[in-house]
């Protein structure tokens, strides 16, 4: 993907620098003072790399004036205004952000850079420096991607905690607690892989780069770490709706899931990966305390079992179906190993093509809902330890159930339990 | 009289027997060209079946959403379906050929009104087709969204949907075989609108209640924020 095809101020933005050690794209929207952080803990980095930060705004339709020289102050800090998406480019938040992320790794080659960091969120704590921790591994590591790791809440990255990180873990065997960021520190080497796949690929929704970042750098050995970031704030996206949601997510994942089968069915166990910098202290649950209505939720889970079976049994095995049958409504739980199974048969029928994509993915969402109105009521109550605690006995299931994955991929007719 | 009575049949047999001759050839043409078009189908169908095997058709159809035509097939694969009717048009097209042999006005008039009534026939079946499967997609969208937005009604409003796509698809296909063109579209009409009518009546009636409290609310509450969705995905 071209940068011009993206915006043609970005492009130009990109051309005046010439060329740079680090790109920072900051798609988050920071205040003047948390942009003051960033810049000072940037320009702090051991060694003085020469690091460009495209500064998201928004977007113009004519050429931006000529500015001077971004070095010509001697600081190793260029900070460039950049519009990643031209106005009308991107339908949903979604795509926004991920084309925002194509136009950066873009910007990197043009660059020649050997990193890029892609900040997307917003911290509690904005003077932590905490982007230069995306970033120093990558210059002094010569890790290939940092990965973040977030203070845990309990109802926040619920998509990750349930499906995403699990599944990376499962399949590829390392234990990334964040795959998918969205804050990220990526290497040239990395994401020109990446991107040089891409190429070769169709399809995948819009963050299928963003998708492929964990499990290329799995698959072909990359140095892979994670850091501690903090807590973080979550921006004001509409992404309520789950269905769309899941569609856009999972999409690239399952479809990652298929291009790399050769690989993730040799993969038996995980691994720890290399986490720096101290867990943050136990986070207040913040937005997180407010109720959650499980009702609502598990209403939509029963109205799925009254009128989705038709799609379901495409889909699901019967015993999966008559165990989803037997789920109480008064005693509302999802077994971790009834989901698992469930979240593996999914990908199975996306490589099969067993329905339209698009209807097989938004046909989980009462599935997934009924699975959070069941971590809702497990959690209640829970600290940070226990959530944690938790979610690594999911992480426990979605290995001990790899086997009837590779199973039911292999044989998919005959394995049908 | 005798005479008269002999040579009478004599020609009227003559008559038969030259008649009879002479549409000897026209039979074996009709069975020549029977023959070769039958070799042609077999040959045509297998072809068919092997070139779509190899770009995987059938997969494709599944991931078009095309499912409907997979379930409705022979064998359960539209790749036989296909190579099957591509066989029965050259057999079709064999047998009119043959009739043409020969050669009479009758046979030119009928090969003549068959030609020109196959491309309605042929348009009807697409359209069936074309109606059929767009209204299981469309059903099946409108089922899943309407259950993600926590419709009671989901399952009505996908069968509401079905309908009026297959009613839609069986009116344009009458159209396409003029038959009774004028009666299908005002028969067309009335069920088209009734269906919609009655969707909307169900619809309404359905949540007259939810309705009522929501006017009431607005009336008698003060407005209240809706509350901030405490679920983060991703």
């Amino acid at each position: 993907m071209e940068v011009d095809a993206v915006s043609q101020q970005a492009a130009q933005s990109v051309e005046q620098v010439g060329s740079a050690d680090l790109l920072v794209g900051l798609l988050a929207d920071l205040t003047k003072d948390e942009l003051g952080c960033v810049y000072e803990s940037l320009r702090a980095l051991p060694g003085s790399p020469r690091v460009v930060v495209l500064q998201n705004g928004p977007a113009v339709s004519s050429p931006p004036p000529p500015t001077p020289d971004p070095w010509e102050h001697s600081s190793p800090v260029a900070l460039l205004p950049w519009s990643p998406v031209a106005d009308g480019a991107a339908a949903t938040a979604i795509e926004s952000v991920a084309t925002a992320y194509e136009s950066i790794f873009s910007s990197g080659t043009k660059l020649e850079v050997k990193a890029v960091c892609l900040v997307a969120s917003k911290m509690e704590d904005p003077t932590s420096g905490w982007v230069c921790r995306l970033v120093q591994p990558l210059l002094a590591g010569d890790f290939d991607l940092v990965a973040p790791c977030y203070a845990r809440r309990r109802f926040e990255g619920l998509l990750n905690n349930s499906i995403v990180s699990p599944l990376t873990r499962s399949l590829y065997g390392k234990r990334i607690q964040n795959p998918m960021g969205p804050d990220l520190g990526v290497s040239r080497k990395l994401f020109e892989e990446v991107l040089g796949s891409e190429r070769d690929l169709a399809g995948g929704g819009g963050l299928r780069l963003v998708a492929r970042l964990a499990p290329v750098a799995c698959r072909d050995d990359f140095r892979v770490c994670q850091t501690y970031l903090g807590s973080r704030i979550y921006p004001p996206l509409d992404w309520t709706n789950a269905s769309a949601l899941l569609t856009e997510i999972l999409g690239p994942v399952f479809l990652s899931v298929e291009k790399n089968a050769a690989r993730w069915q040799q993969t038996r166990s995980s691994a720890l990966i290399t986490t720096l910098d101290e867990p943050a202290p136990p986070a207040s649950q913040g937005q997180s305390q407010t109720a959650v209505d499980v009702a609502r939720l598990i209403n939509t889970f029963q109205l799925g079992m009254r009128d989705l079976q038709e799609i379901w049994r495409l889909v699901l095995p019967p015993a999966t179906l008559f165990e989803l049958q037997r789920v109480s409504p008064e005693k509302f739980r999802i077994p971790d190993e009834l989901w698992v199974r469930i979240v593996y048969d999914f990908a199975l029928a996306h490589r099969l093509g067993t329905i339209n994509r698009a209807h097989l993915l938004r046909s989980l969402t009462p599935l997934y809902l009924g699975w959070a109105a069941s971590y809702a009521l497990e959690t209640e109550g829970a600290d940070s330890q226990a959530l944690t605690r938790r979610l690594e006995r999911l992480s426990i299931a979605y290995e001990a159930g790899k086997p009837y994955l590779i199973s039911r991929w292999r044989w998919p007719d005959r394995f049908n339990p | 009289m005798w005479k008269q009575i002999e040579d009478a049949l004599n020609q009227s047999t003559t008559a038969f027997i030259t008649n009879s001759v002479r549409l000897l050839p026209g039979i074996v043409a009709m069975i020549l060209a029977l023959l070769v078009s039958l070799v042609l189908a077999w040959i045509v169908g297998l072809v068919l079946r092997r070139l779509l095997a190899s770009v995987r058709f059938d997969e494709w159809l599944v991931r078009w959403g095309l499912s409907p035509a997979v379930e409705w097939s022979p064998s359960r694969s539209p790749a036989a379906l296909v190579s099957g009717l591509a066989s029965a048009a050259v057999v079709i097209a064999g047998l009119l050929i043959g009739v043409a042999a020969f050669n009479s006005e009758l046979t030119s008039e009928l090969i003549r009104a068959v030609v020109a009534y196959v491309p309605n026939i042929v348009g009807a079946v697409l359209v069936l087709l074309v109606g059929t499967i767009a209204a299981r997609f469309l059903a099946r969208s409108v089922l899943i969204g309407a259950v993600n937005l926590n419709l009671d009604y989901a399952r009505f409003l996908s069968a509401g949907v079905k309908v009026l796509v297959n009613v839609l698809a069986v009116a344009m296909a009458l159209e396409h075989l003029r038959i009774a063109v004028g009666i299908v579209e005002l028969a067309f009409g009335i069920l088209f609108g009734g269906i919609v009518f009655s969707l909307a009546l169900a619809v309404a009636l359905g949540s007259k209640d939810l309705v009522t409290r929501s006017l009431e609310r607005d009336v008698k509450k003060p407005v209240r924020e809706p509350l901030e969705e405490p679920l983060r995905h991703l």
